[in-house]
């Protein structure tokens, strides 16, 4: 009886979602689908937690108590979906704090150990091998990317060519934050540039935007092995995204926060990654602005960068 | 609020990928630099911002279990920390060798140092009494005949390197260990170059990038 009543009950529910979500089909793309609950659902607790999560604000207008309970959500989605423990933290930004990095061309070698440590770090989905930071080789005299080649792959470094990395830039003026329709990504006030990805239509406005091909667009679901996936996350940082999501350096919000240092720069090795707080006179990045030849990506575009390359 | 917030909401995430919409990429996504607005901002920002950053959540910070010594050298007028070089040797202390013991020759191969490859500078131009000292074995020696800990190598690398050594000391070479915040630990020359050989060995990447933007 009361066997029958659960299916009624669930058969009603069923019946309402499959409606709502052929209406959604109707006027969207196929995206769309990574968004709303899948009906087929098997267990009620998920369904429930999927939909709760689906009617959620967009993080910056949710109180303290709201950001606890949509992280608790995710925690428990991720261990009753995928068996999986994680820790997803909302760290604020912390006050007198403007994060800036600096990226040394004559000491970088090619070794792109910063670009394994980022893909391991930010849980980047290794079938579409996404990667945040891109390493160019280049010839003398060049300072423009494009003209570099970002797909080498022999005994590093060559003589007479020299390296240069690009990544999500975190611009003052962000151009990508300005396109966004739904308000999905926007600058931080300790700088960096986030998206929030439950939030995120996965329009690409603002890829479109970027004039420093900063942002990686996932077509599919992240794609990493269990024993691989690196517990420690942040909401806007490096949790597992949905699928047909923006996403991009965060300068690793999930450790910066906590006063640790990407783990880009942590893994150089050869120093040519500076990492710091700008409005510290003391600090190892202002010391870089202060003392050695800088130069910004396309500063003529005015975007103003947090990222600035220098040589020794 | 509330209701303007699901309004929002629903009408994005169900609604607006009508194909209509992606006619308008072009159109929002064409004024996208505003040029004379704020050019140089971050600059003036950083400019204004002259009063030390002091955070009572230090704590926070990644504990570095690495072995560090005190620097005997200042950073902007405060002292620092670098990671100790003795405890990584395999053959420290050189003393325990280094006595006044015969030599038997069935150590000899171990105790000459055969495996070492002098590759640093001009080929020819160094030995290993430029660096070490002949009669304090434990101790390294710059060119005035100083002592100098192998903990401490900066102060005699930087007799040639001095240019290297003032951005180390900045922070513009080298790295920190792990954490940008909290007490400054920085690596020292010895931990990423071989002082025998110090250019870093050509190797391939760790891994390449397929696509290209
Ligand atoms: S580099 Fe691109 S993605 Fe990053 S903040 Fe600037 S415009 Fe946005
Ligand atoms: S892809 Fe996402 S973050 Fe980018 S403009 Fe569209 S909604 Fe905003």
């Amino acid at each position: 009886m009361t066997q029958d009543n659960n299916d009624k009950t669930k058969g009603s529910r069923r019946n309402f979602l499959k409606g709502l979500s052929i209406a959604a089909a109707a006027g969207s793309a196929s995206l769309v689908t990574g968004c709303l609950p899948d009906v087929s659902e098997a267990s009620s607790e998920t369904l429930k937690l999927k939909w709760q999560e689906f009617f959620k604000k967009n993080y910056r207008l949710m109180t303290a108590a709201e950001k606890e309970e949509t992280v608790a959500r995710l925690e428990r989605l991720a261990k009753l979906q995928n068996d999986r423990e994680v820790r997803i933290d909302t760290t604020p930004p912390r006050e007198k704090v403007l994060f800036g990095y600096a990226f040394n061309v004559t000491r970088c070698e090619g070794f792109m150990e910063c670009v394994t440590a980022c893909i391991k770090e930010n849980n980047l989905d290794r079938k579409a091998n996404t990667q945040y930071i891109r390493v160019f080789e280049m010839e003398p005299g060049q300072l423009d990317p494009s003209t570099g080649d970002g797909k080498y792959y022999h005994e590093v470094p060559v003589e007479n060519k020299f390296y240069m990395a690009t990544q999500c830039f975190h611009c003052e003026n962000a151009p990508c934050t300005k396109a966004c329709p739904t308000k999905a990504t926007w600058r931080e006030p300790d700088g960096i540039v986030v998206v929030d990805y439950d939030w995120c239509i996965g329009c690409r406005y603002c890829q479109a935007a970027c004039p420093y091909y900063g942002r990686r667009f996932n077509w599919g679901k992240p794609d990493i092995p269990e024993d691989e996936i690196n517990p420690r996350q942040h909401y806007l940082g490096n949790r597992v995204r949905p699928k047909g999501k923006m996403e991009k350096c965060t300068f690793c919000i999930q450790r910066s926060r906590e006063g640790r240092l990407p783990a880009c720069v942590e893994a150089c090795p050869t120093g040519a990654r500076v990492f710091g707080n700008l409005l510290d006179p003391d600090s190892e990045i202002r010391f870089v602005l202060k003392n050695k030849k800088v130069f910004r990506m396309r500063e003529e575009l005015g975007t103003d960068p947090k990222f600035w390359y220098f040589i020794d | 609020m509330k209701s303007d917030n699901f309004l929002h909401h629903f009408f994005f995430k169900v609604l607006l990928l009508f194909p209509a919409l992606s006619v308008c990429t072009g159109i929002i996504c064409e004024p996208r630099i505003s040029l004379a607005s704020s050019q140089n901002s971050v600059m003036r920002v950083i400019e204004q911002a002259q009063s030390p950053y002091k955070d009572s959540s230090v704590e926070s910070a990644f504990p570095i279990f690495e072995e560090t010594v005190l620097s005997r050298e200042r950073y902007q007028g405060g002292t620092f920390r670098v990671l100790a070089r003795k405890g990584k040797l395999d053959r420290s202390p050189c003393s325990a060798c280094h006595t006044d013991t015969e030599v038997k020759a069935q150590d000899s191969a171990r105790l000459t140092h055969g495996d070492i490859v002098l590759n640093h500078g001009q080929s020819g131009a160094l030995s290993c009494l430029d660096c070490h000292s002949r009669e304090q074995k434990n101790l390294l020696e710059d060119r005035e005949g100083n002592a100098i800990d192998l903990d401490h190598s900066y102060q005699l690398c930087g007799q040639c390197h001095f240019r290297q050594k003032s951005d180390w000391l900045g922070g513009a070479h080298g790295k920190r260990v792990s954490n940008w915040n909290g007490e400054r630990v920085i690596f020292n020359c010895t931990t990423c170059h071989d002082p025998h050989s110090p250019r870093f060995e050509k190797r391939f990447p760790a891994t390449y990038s397929p696509s290209q933007p």
